[in-house]
């Protein structure tokens, strides 16, 4: 998947391509500081990325940006269901200088 | 290269974007409109013209509503949860001010028209104690003299 957008900086940029791994949750939930892949719970056939900053009381992922001042994450449409996850981002394969594991 | 490039090419986009952020908030916004909203109340009042009277009725309903939607952009759009945590009332201010905005779009009392503008001066000054005016509006040149 292609990164568009500043909200993950510096982790992700603006044209990262990314390989993204629907099954990285099956045997595990996702944790604190994991990168997901999540519709966007306003306009659902859009993609976004964002980081689990925290799981909250009912299992809801409370995700955020990396970047605050450039984010619109859980702060604005709270946290998202575990079952709504596309994927986890687990391999940078472009630019080639920023070739890698993700974390 | 470039076929390589084109069949390594990701088929799909995956967003890190906010909102077009223009960032551009002024509760003098909603404030200009409930002005109007009063000014319209006391001419209304004054006038013993019908037809000036209709028109009063329908421009205050317009002009209420743009309220509203101006108050409700501050509430939604420009506070985050950190100004709550500074202002634990900030949630229940903006929610009268936008009840208070329909209220007016309803009458003719001036007083209630009143209460509009004290609310939104509510929002104005959190909004000023946050930072607003320095990081929400752009900076004016002022005429060197």
């Amino acid at each position: 998947m292609a990164v568009a957008g500043s909200s993950m900086e510096p982790a992700l940029r603006d044209g990262d391509w990314l390989l993204v791994d629907p099954d990285a949750f099956r045997h595990r939930p996702p944790t604190a500081g994991d990168l997901v892949v999540v519709p966007d719970p306003r306009h659902r056939p859009r993609l976004i990325v964002k980081r689990v900053a925290t799981i909250d009381a009912t299992g809801g992922l409370v995700l955020l940006g990396d970047a605050p001042n450039a984010s619109t994450d859980s702060r604005m449409w709270g946290p998202v269901p575990v079952s709504e996850v596309f994927g986890q981002p687990w391999f940078r394969y472009w630019p080639p200088r920023r070739i890698g594991r993700l974390r | 290269m470039n076929r390589i490039l084109r069949a390594l090419a990701p088929r799909r986009t995956v967003h890190a974007h906010c909102d077009i952020p223009c960032g551009v908030y002024d509760p003098q916004q909603a404030r200009i409109e409930a002005e109007s909203c009063y000014k319209i109340i006391a001419k209304y009042a004054e006038s013993s013209d019908e037809v000036f009277r209709q028109r009063c009725l329908h421009v205050k309903e317009e002009r209420a509503e743009l309220t509203k939607h101006h108050i409700d952009v501050m509430w939604h759009d420009y506070f985050k949860p950190e100004h709550v945590e500074k202002f634990p009332d900030l949630h229940d201010v903006c929610w009268k001010a936008s009840k208070q905005a329909s209220q007016v779009k309803r009458t003719m009392d001036i007083a209630e028209a009143q209460k509009l503008l004290d609310l939104i001066d509510r929002i104005d000054e959190m909004w000023r104690e946050t930072g607003g005016p320095s990081t929400t509006r752009m900076q004016q040149l002022q005429p060197v003299g």
